[in-house]
Formats: structure tokens, sequence, C-alpha cells
């Protein structure tokens, strides 16, 4: 089967499902090397099964397990770079104290530019991150935002502090 | 339990699937979660492994929807378990209850093929 129709058919079934059975039963899909007749029957029955699972969705077994730990969702990537911009930010914010002092510029430097750069350009992410993940695991993706806006608060911290 | 396995979707949904050597289901045995407990009664397979097994065993060809609805029940009620992913692959294998569980049934099946075959007999 193509790979295209097999993704096709497996989206079929509900989210929990896909989320335990997708990546396997996608497999066994492009497994299939039968002819078009058999194709055929093959559609049907995935299709009238995954409506069945819709109406009757299996309960229990791994899938009653929550597939979105803490852990699992920071390692996602909208999880982790707003964090990294935020640190990296933090840490130009600290070298250049370190560097220049604390003393306020007239004149915003390539530091400050940066440093708002990557404020800003982590906002889409994070955006993104809260649209996807809010509405599947609302408690694991609100434990993630809360060490995102963490990390935004600390490269803050600084720059208010100093008043830079 | 039992009857629980024994979904009316599951038993339905192999009608068009099965290979119709014979005629339209002549010989052929369709009960998916009993089929897939005597696969793994010979060890652990992946999904695409047990259709071919099971083709083999009675001649009923489960289409992958059948399987992996029988797959989603058999474990839930603890008679299959899964194993490591061998890439995209997950093989199952059969747990001590689900192994008591495919005795009891072969074994009633025995019964009930024994009693049929003498009423055949006479005939």
């Amino acid at each position: 089967m193509k790979p295209a129709l097999a993704r096709l058919l497996v989206r079929l079934y509900p989210y929990a499902w896909r989320e335990r059975y997708g990546e396997e039963f996608e497999a066994v899909l492009l497994d299939d090397a039968g002819d078009l007749r058999s194709g055929i029957n093959l559609g049907a029955n995935v299709i009238w099964s995954a409506l069945c699972e819709r109406v009757f969705p299996t309960q229990g077994g791994k899938m009653a397990q929550p597939t979105h730990s803490f852990g699992t969702m920071l390692k996602h990537p909208s999880a982790l770079i707003p964090v990294a911009m935020s640190l990296t930010a933090l840490a130009l914010v600290l070298g250049h104290i370190a560097i220049y002092g604390a003393a306020r510029e007239a004149d915003e430097g390539a530091t400050a530019h940066l440093w708002q750069l990557l404020m800003a350009g982590q906002l889409p992410v994070l955006a993104f991150f809260a649209i996807k993940w809010l509405p599947r695991a609302p408690k694991q993706t609100l434990g993630v935002l809360v060490v995102q806006a963490g990390a935004v608060l600390a490269s803050m911290a600084p720059v208010f502090y100093f008043n830079l | 339990m039992q009857s629980e396995l024994c979904d009316n979707y599951v038993m339905r949904s192999t009608r068009h699937v099965a290979n119709d050597a014979q005629g339209p289901e002549m010989g052929h045995y369709s009960d998916p979660p009993l089929l897939v407990l005597a696969s793994l009664a010979s060890g652990p397979k992946h999904g695409h492994a047990m259709i071919e097994d099971i083709a083999s065993l009675c001649g009923t060809r489960l289409g992958p929807g059948t399987l992996y609805g029988a797959i989603a029940r058999l474990e839930r009620v603890g008679w299959i378990e899964p194993l490591e992913q061998e890439e995209r692959r997950r093989p199952y294998r059969i747990t001590a209850q689900g192994l008591s569980v495919l005795r009891a049934k072969l074994s009633t099946l025995e019964q009930f093929v024994r009693a049929g075959v003498e009423r055949l007999e006479p005939l």
C-alpha cells in the first residue's frame, strides 16, 4: 500500500488509538502488497474498524496510561526552543554586564538587539506549543508553559533590575 | 469478558477479507481474538506475521482493522502484552492468563467438534 494512503487510513482512527497503535498499524498496512480487489477489501475493513473504534472506543490497556508525561512534553522542540532562547538571552545580558558593567547605555548596542530578537522570536513558538498541546494534554502543557515563563522572567530580571 | 472479546464488529469485519477458495466462508473459522491467541501460542509475533500465521493456520486472512481491534481488546484484558518495538513493528506475546483462556476455549471447541462430528456420522 502507498504510504500516503496508509497514513490517511490511520488518521480515520481516534487520536488516543493512533497514539498507541498508529505507527505499528501503519507498518502493517504498508506490508500489504495485494491486488486491487484485496486493497479495496482492506480499505473497507480499516474504514469499518475505525468507525467502530470511534463509536465503541477501546478503553484501558496501554491507552489508559497518560501518553504525554511532563518529561516527554518538555522534549518537544516547540517546548525546548523558547526555553533555550530565553536562557541564551539571559547569558547575553549577564555576559554584557560582566564585560561592560551594569551602566545604562544611551545607544542600544548589538547585545540589546540580540536580546530583543531572542525574546520576540520565541513568542510564535510559544504560541504554537500552547495551541497544539493545551487541548491534548492541558496539565502537562501548563507545566511546560510555567517552565517557559520562568525562563522568560529570568532573562528579563537583570534587564529590569539594572535598568539596562 | 468473553462476550466483550467477540464484539460483533470484530466478527463481521472479517467477512469480506477472508480468502474464499472454497466459496463464501466455507470452512473458515473467524473468531479474531481466539485466532490471535492461537497464533501467539507459538511465540511472539508482530501484526503482519500474525496475519500470515493465522492465514496458514485456518485459511482466514484477517484484515488489519480486525486484527488490531482484537489486539486492543486482548491487551486491555491482559491476555496478550506488547514487547519492545522493533523499528516500526511491535511484537506481542501471549500472557499466562491468555494461555489458560486459550486452553479453556480450545477444550470447549474440541468437545463441540467431537459432538458435531458424531451427529454427522449417521447422515
